[in-house]
């Protein structure tokens, strides 16, 4: 299947390794697939607090798009597919609204009829990939590792506008792609809660703490890195680490924060420098050597 | 030590309302309840308040008229014409407080009709009226600075010389046992439901006010008259409010009929709550019932109006039935409800025992008889809270402070030793769950001498077994068993006085209805029973009902 | 069927007991966790202590959590948290603290809503009779006025966990339901009460409470407009809504978000403190080739600018 992807702003922004480290595995597992160039960012939830008409037209905008190359949306970021899951309930609960919003898009030629899916990558490895197919791209079994799954609050919640009836599956899906790796997933109390980045730039002493609180959790846990479908948690989780390690009683706590598909090229056997794992402010050495130590992945 | 001028007994809409007037008036105030006042039963009154509004063409005569027929003329006239006249103003009082009434077109407050009504003067707030009410009152209350003694248990009453100068409770978050003096008492405790199993009341509603008046020697008054609400979910007893019907909903038996053609063909669904319970119970023991129950149908009001207007019935029917209003209809059947009985007051809510007030649920004034009609209830509360309010504190002006008297504390706190010295035997939930069961039984929707006997009769065992309740809980923060073992105290009380106006009323009338006496018997019953206290036992005692401007009629739907 | 229930036990008096106690009763379909409890409450412990009481969702008695998440256990059916019977844990509601077993201290909780005036104040003459307002105007107020106060969306609030100075959802929706009413005469006061730190602006967005809500009062939703109605008011000198103003104008600019003018424009830039507090994060991230201070753009900014401007233009 042919998606039309969307990797959002940040992975070109703020965590351009996120977009190297996907292309390098969307490209291993044979995922066609075509950049939807003229979208705009989703507005991330903080447009819509001024104005919800405006993220919801411009996610339709971005959905007409997509439904005119005849595929469906492949998301890269938590935050992004959270904010196209609501528009897109939203749009398609209220036919007259929808109405409205097309005729703002009339001028440009879109009309969105309301079929476009939208699936991050976390959902197209475990629903339509597989984890069978997945699991041949690997080279490395990455047993003896262990990896604290993040989500990210868009990606969870409100479940309703997530598919959840439909795909219990999702709840689950980090920790099933984490460990088909071979690899064990950490259960953790901070994995479904916020990262603290929204509030960054207004109140940050607050999420400075929830950083200190997840990651410090994660490692006291036994974790080797975190693993998270959301560079928005990334940027947080890992450059905000270092202030958050001092509100830990050892003052450190050095918990590299991986991208899922840098985890995944890991096990594809990639070199870190292909999955920009050198760019990381928390370094990922230690976790780089553990899975490249890492046993071959046994022929059957 | 804790003293107040005036002391208000439970944090509902009663007793609020009486402690914003009582703040507007600058007394020494304070409220006590065993729950935090938002969590008080009031909050779960769907459907909405009555008032006859005369600044647009309805009247208080009709009000008062519907009221009085719908009491099936056991209502004191002078108390139903004080209420129905002071409405109107209590609907815009509570608007400026800032309930958050539905508004009509013009955007004046809207209106939706409720049974044994013609006229439609039911304001509402959804169908959460109780609990946008209630919001509001507290805010009142917090913007006053009303004190408030929140989860404390009143275990007793402090009574010398036949007056009350206070209360004696349980701070229950330590355990401790404390004496609040207070010139006068409110009660404003609420109903008393849980007597009885199944009912829509909630947990708390326990009646400890009734056993504490009853007691203290204030008559129970009419306590006969149990309403059993026509829509109520089987098993929990769980209420759909009467707006459903007061909307449009049908009710159908198995074959489909709306059956209430032919018990009330003129007001049909609308009729007053005693006489739907009895024909949903009639085609329920005549065979055309659907497993014990018939259905509520709502669904040709459609989804919009159904989520709009009774936007917590459809959640109650999702949640807990799994039935989509929109989509199927509802089983229901009759289920006990609300006491129109309670502690005799007058139009000031004064009861028999000097410095006690009663407010509420649990007062009698009397304003519903033999039988409420739907939205009445809040609006007895916020009229007869306020007027309990003013008496008390106007009462208290001229009353002694009592010394406190240690010897009476020691006595209490020795009633609470001996239950947590007792050695495991009865818990107090079986008792209340055999009291509830018999209850309903006895004095059911249907009722006559033997199920009257039998259920006094079970009262008395009951009663014998009592002293062996035991219970588990032997620490002293937030003692929920111990709080149950005394409340069933009370409960007993309360069921015996229910059982005790059943066996004296020698005829049917409102919601008492006798298969062995089944007509109205005005020349020898238009009387109030009268429960009193006498020794170990009780008596019962009658008293004429007030009749002013309306002439007792046979009644119709 | 049977269902087993793990619930978490604190006694203050004997505090050295505190730990998780199983308990196994009989369940159907429509059994509530709440009539669980209480079956084991009244059959088989009286000691467990726990706060309910209307057993329909209206009296906000019962929040607590259910396996890690907040709800009303009186409207939760235990099939529907486990539907293979598989154990249930109980644990009182979070970030209040425990006074036994599954209650909690609420007077937190109960101070915030007092802080926040809950109260209507109008201003002007009171008319004789009703306010006369639009049921449109009115009527979504109910949408707040369905909050029953339980608690729940405190017990799993991202940023109570971290500050328990933060008014919280609980009380900033009740905030929005004076703030929106169009009776109350101090708008503009409570908006910029709401302004300052703890108030409004400390929001995550996280969600927790708009899914664990009960009554689907979405506090989170009505935070974000009142967000937009503090900006309205004239209240633009926070970092908070510098931060959604250049987010527009970088996305209205750009088509997409440029991180970097985003981080300087929150904090202001005469905010000198702040912005060389965050300097050693953003000098670490430019050195790792983060925060590219070029923005990339959509293939095609005008059209989204367009959108904007047709939009906001409305």
């Amino acid at each position: 299947m042919k998606y039309a992807f969307y990797p959002g702003c940040v992975a070109r922004g703020g965590t351009p390794e996120l977009l190297v480290s996907a292309n390098a595995v969307l490209d291993r597992l044979g995922i066609e697939r075509e950049e939807i160039v003229s979208a705009s960012c989703t507005g991330a939830g903080v447009l819509q607090e001024r104005n919800q008409k405006l993220g919801d037209t411009l996610n339709v905008r971005t959905f007409a798009l997509a439904e005119k190359m005849g595929a469906p949306i492949m998301t890269l970021c938590s935050t992004c597919q959270g904010v196209m899951s609501q528009a897109n309930r939203r749009v398609l609960k209220d036919p007259e609204y929808l109405t409205e919003i097309n005729e703002v898009l009339a001028e440009e030629g879109l009309e969105y009829k309301g079929t476009t899916v939208i699936k991050h990558l976390l959902w197209v490895l475990v629903e339509e990939i597989g984890i069978e197919a997945l699991q041949k791209t690997f080279t490395k079994e990455l047993s003896g590792l262990n990896f604290a799954p993040f989500y990210g609050c868009y990606i969870v919640r409100p479940s309703d506008a997530l598919g959840f009836d439909e795909h219990p599956e999702r709840q689950t899906s980090l920790e099933t792609v984490i460990e088909s790796t071979g690899a064990t997933a950490v259960e953790n109390d901070g994995k479904t809660k916020c990262c603290g980045l929204p509030i960054l730039l207004i109140n940050q002493s607050n999420a400075i703490q929830m950083v200190s609180n997840h990651t410090g959790e994660a490692k006291d846990l036994g974790a080797d890195a975190m693993v998270t479908p959301c560079p928005l948690c990334h940027l947080n989780l890992d450059g905000y680490q270092p202030k958050a390690a001092k509100r830990r009683p050892s003052g450190k706590i050095d918990l590299p924060i991986l991208h899922l598909p840098q985890m995944l090229g890991l096990a594809m056997g990639m070199q870190p420098k292909e999955l920009g794992l050198q760019r990381h402010i928390i370094s990922t050495k230690e976790v780089v050597a553990k899975a490249i130590a890492a046993p071959a992945v046994a022929v059957s | 030590m804790y003293q107040h001028d005036v002391l208000i007994i439970g944090a509902g809409l009663a007793g609020l309302r009486a402690s914003v007037e009582a703040a507007r008036m600058g007394v020494d105030a304070a409220v006590i309840s065993k729950v935090h006042p938002i969590r008080s039963h009031s909050n779960a009154a769907q459907g909405g308040i009555n008032a006859p509004m005369t600044d647009r063409g309805d009247d208080w005569e009709g009000h008062a008229l519907d009221t009085i027929k719908g009491s099936d003329y056991l209502a004191d006239q002078d108390a139903v014409e004080l209420m129905s006249r002071e409405a109107g103003d209590a609907i815009i009082e509570l608007e400026h407080m800032g309930v958050i009434f539905s508004r009509n077109e013009d955007g004046q407050l809207g209106t939706r009709r409720f049974g044994g009504q013609k006229v439609a003067r039911t304001f509402y707030v959804g169908a959460i009226t109780g609990s946008a009410m209630l919001q509001v009152l507290y805010e009142q209350a917090v913007k006053l600075d009303v004190n408030i003694y929140e989860e404390w248990f009143v275990s007793n009453l402090i009574i010398e010389d036949g007056v009350c100068h206070g209360v004696m409770a349980m701070n229950i978050h330590t355990g401790e046992l404390h004496m609040i003096r207070a010139k006068a008492v409110i009660m404003a405790t609420g109903g008393a439901g849980r007597v009885f199993e199944p009912s829509t009341n909630a947990l708390i509603c326990t009646g400890e006010g009734l056993g504490l008046a009853y007691r203290a020697g204030a008559p129970l008054m009419d306590m006969e008259m149990i309403q059993y609400h026509p829509t109520t979910l089987a098993g929990s007893g769980i209420l759909l409010s009467e707006a459903a019907r007061g909307e449009g909903a049908y009710l159908l038996n198995s074959e489909g009929d709306r059956f209430m053609k032919t018990y009330a063909p003129d007001y049909l669904e609308l009729a007053s709550r005693d006489v739907v319970s009895r024909s949903e119970q009639t085609e329920i023991n005549e065979g055309r019932g659907i497993d014990g129950n018939v259905h509520l149908d709502l669904r040709h009001l459609g989804r919009t109006f159904i989520e709009e207007r009774l936007g917590y019935l459809q959640e109650v029917a999702v949640e807990f039935v799994g039935i989509d209003l929109a989509e199927a209809p509802i089983p229901i059947r009759p289920g006990m409800h609300y006491i129109m009985g309670g502690i005799k007051t007058n139009t000031d809510g004064a009861t028999e025992v000097p410095g006690l007030y009663a407010a509420g649920e649990t007062a009698n004034v009397s304003v519903h008889g033999g039988n409420r009609l739907g939205a009445n209830s809040l609006l007895d509360t916020v009229v007869f809270g306020r007027r309990s309010a003013i008496a008390a504190a106007e009462y208290a002006k001229n009353a002694d402070r009592h010394s406190s008297d240690e010897a009476m504390l020691k006595s209490e706190q020795q009633r609470y030793q001996d239950l947590m010295d007792r050695p495991a035997d009865l818990r107090a939930a079986a008792v209340r769950r055999d009291m509830g069961e018999s209850m309903v039984a006895g004095v059911g929707v249907f009722r006559d001498q033997e199920s009257i006997d039998a259920a006094t009769q079970r009262m008395k065992e009951l009663r014998a077994v009592y002293p062996r309740v035991a219970v588990d809980n032997k620490g002293k923060v937030f003692n929920t068993d111990l709080m149950s073992a005394i409340e069933l105290d009370y409960m007993l009380d309360v069921a015996k006085a229910v059982c005790a106006g059943a066996d004296a009323r020698k005829e049917s009338r409102g919601a008492h209805f006798r298969t062995d006496m089944p007509n109205r018997d005005d020349e020898n019953w238009l009387k109030h029973t009268l429960v009193y206290k006498d020794g170990d036992g009780s008596r019962v005692e009658t008293s004429d009902v007030t009749i002013t401007d309306w002439t007792p009629i046979e009644r119709v739907y | 069927m049977q269902q087993t229930l793990r619930v978490n036990r604190y006694d203050p008096e004997n505090p050295g007991a505190a730990g998780y106690q199983e308990y196994t009763v009989e369940v159907t379909d429509t059994t509530t966790i709440l009539d669980a409890l209480l079956t084991v409450r009244e059959e088989m412990d009286g000691t467990l202590s726990m706060r309910c009481s209307c057993r329909a969702s209206i009296c906000g008695s019962c929040a607590m959590r259910v396996n890690g998440q907040a709800k009303l256990v009186c409207k939760t059916r235990v099939n529907s948290v486990s539907p293979d019977g598989a154990t249930i844990t109980i644990d009182p509601a979070g970030n209040l603290p425990v006074i036994k077993d599954l209650v909690v201290e609420f007077k937190p909780f109960w101070d915030k809503m007092k802080a926040i005036k809950p109260y209507l104040l109008p201003e002007g003459t009171v008319p004789k009779a009703e306010y006369i307002a639009s049921d449109e105007d009115m009527v979504h107020l109910v949408g707040v006025v369905n909050c029953i106060q339980c608690g729940a969306c405190v017990s799993d609030c991202s940023v109570l966990e971290v500050d328990d100075s933060f008014l919280g959802p609980a009380a900033l929706a009740k905030a929005y339901r004076f703030v929106k009413d169009p009776r109350d005469g101090h708008q503009k006061d409570r908006l910029d009460a709401l302004n300052e730190s703890s108030g409004v602006w400390d929001c995550t967005r996280c969600m927790q409470c708009v899914e664990v809500c009960p009554k689907d009062v979405d506090p989170m939703g009505r935070i974000m407009l009142m967000r937009d109605m503090a900006m309205e008011s004239g209240f633009n000198n926070t970092s908070g809504s510098r931060h959604t103003e250049s987010f527009a104008k970088s996305v209205k600019k750009n088509g997409r978000l440029n991180e970097t003018k985003l981080a300087v424009d929150s904090m202001g830039m005469f905010n000198v403190p702040a912005m060389l507090d965050s300097a050693p994060v953003g000098i670490r991230a430019m050195m790792k080739g983060k925060f590219p201070w070029k923005a990339h753009k959509s293939s095609e900014p005008d059209k989204v600018k367009r959108v904007f401007e047709k939009v906001e233009g409305e």
